[in-house]
């Protein structure tokens, strides 16, 4: 009943930012609409305009000595002829010839131009122009309250099934309102959702009871919340919603499932994938195995100046990430790096790190293991300190090696600490941004990209798709949360037997 | 002794990067070389000099102090008062607000870059440092209020109790009770708002384009773009950016880590 309630609430939320959208292209249609038409009427004026892609005058020879002679004469408007778009544009004649005969007509081509033909006086203007990019700022008071429809409902509804039904119904509703437009579909369409919203009303007092009990508790959360909500649950919603839409110069265009079948039936996706996670297997692994290492080293009786040595290897944890990452780059430069130089100090082979896929990748790890054992490494610390000596000391009594020690003592009795930093790791590498975007760029030929750079790249480097990018963000998502789910059951199992 | 040359050889490995910077920084050219040696007639001040010469370069650190600070007192403000609720009231919604915050935190800003991007675009707020503080603050809040939640949940109840016998109100014993007592918790929560906020540097580079507007991060990253190498000034503009919050970083770091570790077995 919960999950349907969820499912409802972000429905409700998905559905509204859809409607959004789709009002956004409306009325960016609309202004463009508007635009072209002072712009048109301002060419049929003959006056100048830069911006104009394209524009003409078609005028109506006046009544002429020889009327054989008659026919359109395009007089060119002179920024145009500058650009140098050809006058004899089928489509332009079209228009024209429409426009003589209806006064005005407009069309938008998939790329987003907008063609306008208007007669002005005796002449008919043209215009192409492209509409100005979304610049108009989404209605956010309507989607917080469809937000807060959304929770309410959840809230208001709790194991009763008519609420929940109703809930229903409001979905449907509101879903059908974005979908269908303005006019009478909303009329009809809040209607239909009065009963569903004088239902929740009804169950939603009881939860305002609940509410004036732990106001207080409330009061204190709300402003995190919705700082939460606003910022990373909206955006979570906003960018679900991108992943069905392709964007090209400030139009959103509806694709379905386009962008994931573009994803999906691509064989580079599978090699990022497959980049991604060997780096994030390989990294991690690399983690554990020094962090672990270090830690025991560290705490052998024997070792003195410990706290100096602690302080020292955690110094790369202090250093700022993309630091970090700009400052290995550096070392890896081929011709002043410092790692060529010991290199061909050694009398071996200066490599050009980042002009195969190996070398490149290797200097991502390198440059991450350095990043990330700090980490690993205090985590062992601090679970190796909850480990009895009396444990190692009876196990000694009774025979057992140093190896055997290790297996059947620290490593065990490690896991409850380990597995959570290993996750947390995991998630982490997984993400890690800075050290590919800034370390490798992706060199060479995106070869060492990971999933998260590539959609960054999509979004920002290749032409703006981020429709695009947002589905590979959604792809990014379920494959974290499919390996958290795995990685939580396989705990919850281990705790139990 | 096997032990302790296996301790100093890693040792040396982890501090050998640095070491080549703080060289660099003090020493003429551009190259990146390993070499450890040092002449004191080589040492110069004048990559330092450069960097602090460089047009807008007040405004750019003015700019990472201002967005840091407002990260701080906004992401405190907001933690603090979520997480004295979650430690203790006991409310409907409570379980799912906790888990809310933790799931968040494991989810990095970056994979929200996108929508984020787009909304501020809507919202005019690109290139402002209003944006950035915005991101920056959700993105430290989680952290902070489960950090800030384990302080709270060990000081007495008795203290409060005792306040509203007294006839303090509420909100009186969690300013002057509550909030006095837990000065070091917030103290390290503060730091790390900050240190998020000062270190981020991709929705930095991504959504500020003017230069006047840039973050250092972003400034230090274009020392060594793609056209240009400068590693001289890029050291010495490390060195100045990286210091004061490693030195925080120390200060915290036993703090960091009980946070970081204790959401992860909870969760």
């Amino acid at each position: 009943m919960k999950l349907c309630y969820a499912v409802g609430a972000l429905a409700i939320v998905l559905a509204a930012t859809l409607g959004f959208l789709r009002q956004r292209n409306q009325d960016a249609e609309t202004r463009a609409l508007t635009q072209a038409r002072a712009l048109a009427a301002d060419v049929a004026a003959r006056r100048p305009h830069p911006e104009l892609a394209f524009a003409a005058v078609v005028g109506e020879p006046p009544a002429s000595k020889y009327p054989f002679l008659r026919k359109r004469r395009w007089l060119l408007h002179p920024e145009a002829a500058r650009v140098g778009r050809a006058v004899d544009d089928k489509d332009a004649h079209d228009l024209v010839a429409q426009a003589q005969r209806a006064g005005e007509v407009a069309r938008f081509a998939d790329d987003g131009t907008l063609t306008l033909a208007l007669r002005a006086g005796g002449a008919t203007a043209i215009v192409r122009l492209r509409p100005p990019g979304g610049k108009q700022p989404l209605p956010w008071g309507w989607l917080l309250l469809a937000i807060g429809l959304g929770g309410a409902l959840a809230a208001a509804g709790r194991g009763r099934a008519l609420a929940g039904a109703a809930g229903l119904a409001l979905c449907a509703a509101i879903c059908a309102t974005m979908v269908a437009g303005p006019g009478s579909a909303r009329l009809l369409v809040g209607l239909a959702a009065l009963p569903g919203l004088a239902l929740c009303w009804a169950h939603a007092r009881g939860a305002l009871a609940g509410l004036g009990r732990h106001g207080f508790a409330y009061a204190y959360v709300t402003p995190a919340g919705l700082g939460l909500l606003v910022l990373v649950l909206v955006p979570f919603a906003v960018g679900c919603v991108l992943g069905f839409f392709d964007h090209a110069r400030g139009r959103y265009t509806f694709v379905g499932f386009g962008n994931f079948r573009e994803i999906l039936g691509s064989a580079e996706f599978y090699a990022t994938l497959a980049v991604t996670i060997a780096w994030t297997a390989v990294n991690v692994l690399l983690h554990v195995a020094i962090g672990l290492a270090l830690a025991l080293a560290l705490r052998e009786p024997w070792v003195r100046l410990r706290g100096l040595f602690r302080v020292l290897l955690i110094l790369p944890w202090a250093v700022p990430n993309y630091i970090t990452a700009l400052l290995w780059k550096g070392m890896f430069h081929q011709q002043y790096g410092a790692i060529n130089t010991i290199l061909s100090a050694c009398g071996l082979a200066r490599v050009s790190w980042f002009s195969g896929f190996v070398p490149a990748f290797a200097a991502n790890v390198v440059t991450n293991t350095w990043l990330g054992f700090p980490f690993m490494m205090v985590v062992c610390l601090g679970a190796l300190q909850s480990i009895p000596r009396e444990v190692y000391e009876a196990a000694a009594v009774d025979g057992a090696g140093s190896v055997a020690r290790f297996f059947r003592i620290t490593l065990p009795l490690l896991r409850p600490a380990l597995v959570p930093a290993v996750i947390i790791g995991s998630i982490w590498t997984f993400n890690q941004f800075n050290i590919i975007y800034l370390v490798s760029e992706g060199k060479p030929g995106g070869s060492t990209d990971i999933l998260i750079t590539e959609a960054y790249r999509w979004a920002f480097e290749r032409g703006e798709r981020y429709g695009l990018a947002a589905a590979y963000g959604l792809i990014i998502f379920l494959v974290l949360f499919a390996f958290c789910m795995l990685a939580t059951r396989k705990r919850r199992a281990a705790e139990v037997t | 002794m096997a032990g302790h040359l296996f301790l100093s050889a890693a040792t040396f490995l982890t501090l050998l990067p640095v070491l080549l910077v703080v060289r660099k920084a003090f020493t003429p050219g551009h190259a990146f070389a390993a070499d450890l040696g040092l002449h004191v007639r080589d040492l110069t001040l004048v990559h330092f000099r450069q960097v602090l010469s460089a047009p807008h370069v007040g405004r750019q650190a003015l700019n990472s102090l201002a967005v840091a600070a407002a990260t701080t007192v906004i992401g405190v403000f907001l933690a603090c008062t979520a997480a004295y609720a979650f430690a203790r009231f006991r409310f409907p919604g409570r379980r799912a607000g906790l888990t809310a915050f933790l799931v968040v935190q494991m989810f990095p800003a970056t994979l929200l870059t996108i929508p984020i991007y787009v909304i501020l675009d809507h919202l005019h707020l690109l290139n402002r440092l209003s944006g950035l503080v915005l991101v920056y603050a959700t993105t430290a809040i989680p952290f902070c209020v489960w950090m800030l939640k384990g302080y709270f949940e060990t000081i007495p109840r008795d203290l409060e109790d005792a306040a509203r016998i007294d006839g303090a109100s509420r909100l009186g014993v969690f300013v002057r009770i509550v909030l006095p007592l837990s000065r070091p918790a917030l103290a390290v929560t503060a730091l790390f708002s900050f240190m998020t906020a000062w270190n981020e540097f991709i929705l930095a580079e991504t959504f500020l384009s003017r230069e006047d507007a840039y973050t250092l991060p972003v400034v230090l990253a274009q020392y060594v773009g793609q056209r240009t190498t400068e590693w001289g000034h890029f050291a010495a503009g490390a060195l100045l950016t990286a210091l004061p919050v490693m030195v925080l970083f120390y200060a915290l770091q036993k703090h960091l880590v009980a946070g970081l570790t204790a959401g992860g077995v909870k969760g």
